[in-house]
């Protein structure tokens, strides 16, 4: 997933790459997903989000919809 | 036993990283831990198949990713702690930021541009800007090609 400054040097990036403009997600929403994917990755016990538990922590920051369902086949 | 050895080579390949800024390959874990490479390198295989770490395909020796960090120079360095890593995407080099608790710059750039946009992280936040990232690939489908997604 890359960094674009505005929405419209996503829409270049699309037509240059000929790929469907997908979800943009802004800073702070992926700052909350960082934390919960990765604040206790330097512990014994830490692990990647099951399927369903992704769901959840998409959804808590507002990530909704068969993009974001990994268990998803409507893609 | 194999779950022992996979936490104990996965926090430690963890620990080094951190420290020193760059992901330890299977010969000098081999060293530290007193273990023999290959066990290292089956443990790098186990812990690949539970998506928690991506080896080299051609040298499984050697970690391209330990997700947040790479085992590469990419377009996302990160600045923190006083030392430079290297993450494997954006939401990746806010990880680093996330899994360090720990201040940081990353001196990025547009992905359509290349027009330099640095990102910081200060006191647990990020410092805000009107930059968005774009998910190209579907959730269903990120391991399909991990590098790329």
């Amino acid at each position: 997933m890359l960094l674009f400054r505005s929405e419209e040097t996503v829409n270049r990036w699309c037509a240059a790459q000929d790929r469907p403009r997908r979800p943009l997600i802004t800073l702070e929403q992926l700052w909350r997903l960082a934390v919960t994917w990765y604040e206790n990755r330097l512990t014994p016990g830490s692990r990647r989000p099951a399927a369903d538990e992704m769901v959840n922590v998409f959804s808590s920051v507002g990530l909704t919809g068969p993009f974001w369902d990994p268990k998803s086949d409507l893609w | 036993m194999s779950d022992e050895v996979d936490t104990a080579v996965k926090m430690e390949l963890y620990r080094i990283t951190a420290e020193r800024g760059r992901v330890p390959n299977a010969s000098e874990l081999s060293e530290v831990m007193g273990l023999p490479r290959n066990d290292v390198i089956a443990a790098f295989a186990r812990l690949h198949r539970r998506r928690l770490l991506v080896p080299e395909k051609r040298d499984p020796a050697r970690i391209r990713m330990a997700p947040p960090f790479s085992g590469i120079p990419t377009a996302f360095p990160v600045e923190a702690k006083g030392k430079r890593y290297y993450a494997n995407c954006v939401w990746d080099a806010f990880g680093i930021a996330a899994a360090l608790h720990s201040d940081a710059v990353i001196p990025a750039s547009d992905g359509y541009t290349a027009e330099p946009l640095t990102l910081q992280i200060t006191d647990n936040e990020p410092v805000p800007q009107a930059y968005v990232a774009h998910f190209a690939v579907p959730a269903a489908h990120w391991w399909d090609d991990i590098v790329f997604t």
